[in-house]
């Protein structure tokens, strides 16, 4: 009963968090600015964020808070699963893995001698995986000869005879190691559809490490331990996605709504995909993307502005400028009828409800967000109301604005779990009817006033965590080009009037423009298949 | 490569740098460029940088004891306009009757959603989200939590509400009945994920299925009770006497506690129930178990360990060290290290060491991974466990394990709300304030031998009880070798 004008990215991480569950990681707004609120001045955070852009095109934001010697740090990058090419999903999710393994300095016992034994065993790994590839293609019309097996057994005993030398090399997971060694706590990083963020809170003190640590990755990172790394990807995977009732659901109903735009693409990537990515993928992956001037860090805590440039200018500004990262030009084009798509799973049965809206910043977007609100928001909002309380059909049921990405036209969906014995059926049928209220009735005066009340109390509350806040910060000035898009969209929120919302929800809420999945409870039969063997072996 | 150390001074004022370093910080900011000489990073090895401990006096919460035994922590803190209340109670669902489990923790919902203090539900919920106020109440297995979140200009209003749901609950039918009809869905649900009926079945094969730590509630346990069993547990377990309050943002003392005397003072004292929960028979905690539950899933879901101390054990700290070293610390652990890193065989691994002071703690390890490659995980697995009893552990794991303590220390004093929710749950739990303190002391003085013989007396390979969750046909033979498997057949939850 939280996050008006909230943002919910789907993002796969490095590290699971306790009980594994960083699954959806939600904004609330935070950023408070023309509050009608007492001493609104005495902490309106506009005042207090510090920006400034590097000539490489860095930014970097800070905002000073002094009461604990602590610092929280967020670097994060204008890129995501958005920026793959057809054949490599998971690429950006699987370098954000990678960028963990260290650079020339860090995670290595002697670069010099790693480097030419990295660069034999990833060709090697290549040239082997490509005709392991080319001989399952062609297994059915030829069988595969003595001379391709000694081939394949050839660089495969080469493979593991350079992955054995190269780990000599290795100080595994020295960066971790580091971080954790001065203090670090909530060491992680995250792949979004449009953004990827590095994340870690320091004792204040420790700046001068993470200098050093980050623009060193910044700017050189060495793929090590690729192969192995890759595997934990697909165990990731399977845990998040294959073997999750909820994750082949949203997998599912994604890919249905998205047919030409890669917001249709998990951002773990296919499993096919996955096996398939090489370290070369990965490494022009970085240079593409990776440049100072894609990135944002913001730093919220007890800092010295001045201090931190002029750390940040000795490292980061080192890194030179890089090209301008390629643009999408994929649209999706307009829905001509109703998609339904079901997902059979050992599991109780749910819906999902996506209706195709336009991007972040259109007029229409802060439509959807009273929408949401009203819709969803606590106890008294007119879902829970009339699903749960009232009817006793459902025993969860949400919104969400943006989603799977906010940068491009993404959706506004909704989900809920029937109560048994009552039925998927049943709950679109009445989400359908609350649906058609907001089309037909204006949205009470009392309704408004609550949503934007509690717009302005999470603008206060999400500045109490230093983490939060910069997450936001960062978020924002990266998908939105400015840290004061919540500023500005708290008053647009408050514009929107009730022939608004009638006019949107007439013009998205149609049936042509919806795509519905249900999870279908199905026992006992077999849908999943066991780990190719190509990476057993490994 | 110049290597820079840093400086904290202790008023809390941020990093501070050695005065070489500040003679160039104006330069930097009029000229960006500077430096430019310099192709490289002139930080120098990250891996050579020391620095000094942060120095860090965390306010010193105030605490008051109201004249009918409620205990209230204050704590000011007035850098934005909030106020936040949090409240433990002793009371909890290891009461639950054994014919009616699940009755604590409906109890704790429908005191949040059934109206009280004279208001209906429907009042409550439109006021308070119409100020925007936010109130949580639950009963857990050994204590109830309630949390009040207001900006300050609604506190009086939020706390009048806050105690009227606390104190006179209404338990109004219509919300006992959904209350109910969503625990019993939660039930159904609860098969859904593999996960979640590892974690549960391990608990069940530790503790015993009718142990108050690993006890489950049913759909015929949630249909037995009745508006007036809430009621009554309600009036048996919550007192002022067993409730304690921890209240921290933008207040003034003597206002908020004329305020709390107001809405709490005129409640009676009442009999406390005292937290006992059971011992586990030695009997059932003495041998191995290997069980594997059937469901359709491309991974097998691990969880391996015992029974174990608890946080008053002398011991502890060593353990909880030696702990950290195997698999409790992520990135720095040696199962992370082994079965991820290096053989990518899982994503999440780990070890863990739940304690409390109230009952026996848990030990175990846990991971995912594909059905191929189940052996090989358990295997590494008690490899590891071996290992930490056969060897000491190295002086760098040692080290590092220390570093990172101490070096973290200060975020467990991170927020006002921290601090005082801190405070509340060592008074619950009988320990003194300064706990983590002593905590810290001890982890500074421990030794290899400590680690190591703490680990051989807690760590006990032919005490280990295995659940695996994952494909029925293939697992009783990868179990095999692991000791004699069985089959826990789950009872279809509808």
């Amino acid at each position: 009963m939280k996050n008006r004008l909230r943002l919910r990215l789907r993002e796969d991480s490095i590290r699971s968090g306790r009980g594994f569950l960083i699954f959806w990681v939600i904004f609330g707004l935070n950023l408070s600015l023309n509050l009608d609120l007492p001493h609104a001045a005495s902490f309106g955070l506009a005042d207090r964020v510090v920006e400034q852009k590097l000539t490489n095109g860095l930014t970097i934001l800070m905002v000073e808070r002094h009461q604990t010697p602590v610092v929280s740090l967020n670097m994060t990058f204008g890129v995501g699963g958005v920026n793959e090419q057809v054949g490599q999903t998971g690429l950006a999710h699987l370098y954000e893995h990678m960028a963990f393994k260290g650079t020339r300095t860090v995670g290595t016992k002697d670069y010099e001698k790693e480097r030419p034994l990295l660069d034999e065993w990833y060709r090697v790994g290549t040239e082997l995986e490509q005709r392991q590839r080319e001989l399952a293609r062609r297994s059915h019309e030829k069988p595969a000869s003595q001379e391709d097996r000694a081939a394949i057994e050839k660089l495969q005993k080469r493979f593991t005879e350079l992955q054995e030398q190269a780990g000599q090399y290795v100080a595994g997971n020295e960066m971790a190691l580091l971080y954790q060694r001065h203090g670090g706590v909530g060491l992680n990083a995250a792949t979004g559809k449009d953004l990827t963020r590095y994340m870690i809170n320091l004792p204040a003190n420790r700046l001068p490490l993470w200098a050093a640590i980050e623009a060193d990755r910044m700017a050189y990172p060495v793929l090590r331990e690729f192969y192995k790394e890759r595997g934990v990807v697909m165990e990731e995977r399977r845990l998040r996605n294959d073997d999750s009732a909820n994750g082949l659901l949203y997998e599912t109903f994604t890919s249905a709504a998205f047919r030409a735009h890669p917001y249709g693409i998990p951002t773990i990537g296919w499993e096919s995909d996955i096996l398939s990515l090489t370290p070369a993928d990965t490494e022009a992956f970085f240079k593409a993307h990776y440049g100072p001037g894609n990135a944002t860090i913001a730093i919220v805590g007890d800092i010295n502005p001045k201090e931190v440039m002029t750390l940040i200018e000795q490292t980061f500004g080192k890194i030179p400028a890089a090209p301008p990262q390629p643009p999408l030009v994929t649209v999706e084009p307009p829905q001509r009828g109703e998609r339904r798509v079901e997902v059979e799973f050992d599991a109780e049965p749910s819906v999902v409800i996506g209706f195709h809206k336009p991007a972040l910043g259109h007029p229409d977007d802060y439509v959807f967000d009273v929408i949401d609100a009203v819709l969803s928001d606590g106890l008294t909002s007119r879902l829970y109301t009339s699903l749960i309380r009232e009817k006793r059909i459902a025993a969860s049921v949400s919104s969400d604005s943006n989603y799977p990405g906010v940068r491009s036209p993404n959706l506004f969906i909704l989900s809920a779990t029937p109560l048994a014995p009552h039925t998927t059926a049943e709950i679109e049928a009445a989400i359908y009817a609350e649906i058609e209220r907001l089309k037909t009735e204006p949205v009470s005066a009392k309704e408004l006033e609550k949503v934007l009340n509690n717009l302005d109390a999470d603008l206060v509350r999400a500045l109490r965590s230093n983490g939060g806040l910069a997450s936001q910060l960062a978020l924002y000035q990266t998908v939105a080009g400015d840290w004061r898009y919540a500023l500005k969209a708290r008053d647009k929120i408050a514009a929107v009037t009730t022939a608004d919302i009638q006019r949107v929800a007439a013009e998205y809420f149609t049936k042509s423009n919806r795509t519905v999945a249900t999870l279908v409870k199905k026992s006992g039969g077999k849908h999943v298949a066991t780990a190719p063997l190509q990476e057993v072996a490994r | 490569m110049r290597h820079v150390k840093m400086r904290v001074r202790g008023e809390g004022l941020g990093v501070r740098r050695s005065a070489t370093v500040i003679g160039l910080l104006l330069i930097s900011m009029l000229l960006p460029a500077l430096g430019a000489s310099a192709a490289e990073m002139t930080l120098g090895d990250p891996r050579q940088m020391t620095f000094p401990l942060v120095e860090f006096t965390p306010p010193e919460p105030e605490r008051v004891v109201l004249d009918n035994g409620m205990v209230v922590y204050f704590l000011e803190d007035h850098e934005l306009p909030l106020v936040s209340i949090t409240a433990i109670m002793r009371t909890g669902s290891w009461l639950d009757p054994a014919e009616k489990i699940g009755l604590a923790s409906v109890t704790g919902s429908v005191m949040r959603t059934g109206g009280g203090g004279g208001l209906s539900s429907k009042q409550v919920d439109e006021e308070l989200e119409q100020f925007a106020g936010e109130v949580n109440i639950s009963i857990g297995r050994q204590s109830g939590s309630a949390s009040l979140d207001v900006l300050s200009k609604d506190v009086k209003r939020g706390l009048q509400i806050f105690a009227g749901l606390i104190r006179t609950p209404a338990f109004e039918p219509g919300r006992v009945e959904l209350a109910k009809l969503q625990a019993i869905e939660g039930i159904r649900r609860r098969q859904d994920n593999p996960g979640s009926i590892v974690g549960r079945e391990f608990m069940k094969l530790l503790y015993g299925a009718d142990h108050p730590t690993a006890r489950e509630s049913s759909i015929a346990s949630v249909t037995r009770i009745t508006r007036d069993d809430l009621a009554a547990f309600h009036q048996k377990t919550i007192h002022p006497n067993g409730l304690m309050l921890g209240v921290t943002g933008d207040f003034d003392k003597p206002a908020m506690l004329a305020l709390l005397r107001e809405v709490f003072g005129d409640w009676k004292r009442g009999e406390v129930p005292v937290l006992t929960i059971p011992d586990v028979p030695q009997s059932r905690t003495a041998k191995p178990v290997v069980r594997f539950v059937n469901k359709d899933t491309s991974q097998t879901h691990l969880r391996i360990g015992h029974l174990s101390i608890k946080e008053n054990d002398p011991d502890y700290v060593a353990l909880a060290i030696a702990n950290d070293i195997l698999g409790g610390s992520s990135f720095r652990s040696r199962l992370f290290n082994d079965v991820r890193t290096k053989q990518g065989l899982a994503y999440s691994v780990g070890s863990r060491l739940n304690t409390g002071m109230h009952d026996q703690g848990v030990w175990l390890m846990r991971a995912e991974t594909k059905l191929p490659s189940t052996q090989e995980v358990i295997t590494r697995f008690i490899a590891n466990m071996e290992r930490m009893r056969t060897e000491w552990v190295t002086d760098h794991e040692l080290a590092e394990a220390k570093e990172a303590y101490v070096n973290s220390f200060v975020f467990s004093f991170a927020s006002s709300s921290a601090i005082v929710g801190r405070m509340i749950t060592l008074e619950y739990d009988g320990l003194p304030k300064d706990f983590l303190q002593q905590l810290r002391a001890r982890v500074i003085a421990l030794t290899k031998e400590e680690i190591f013989a703490a680990a051989k007396k807690h760590f006990n390979p032919e005490r280990l009880t295995i659940v695996a969750v994952g494909a029925g046909e293939a697992l009783p033979k990868l179990l095999s070798g692991f000791g004699e498997v069985k089959e826990i057949k789950l009872a279809p939850e509808s």
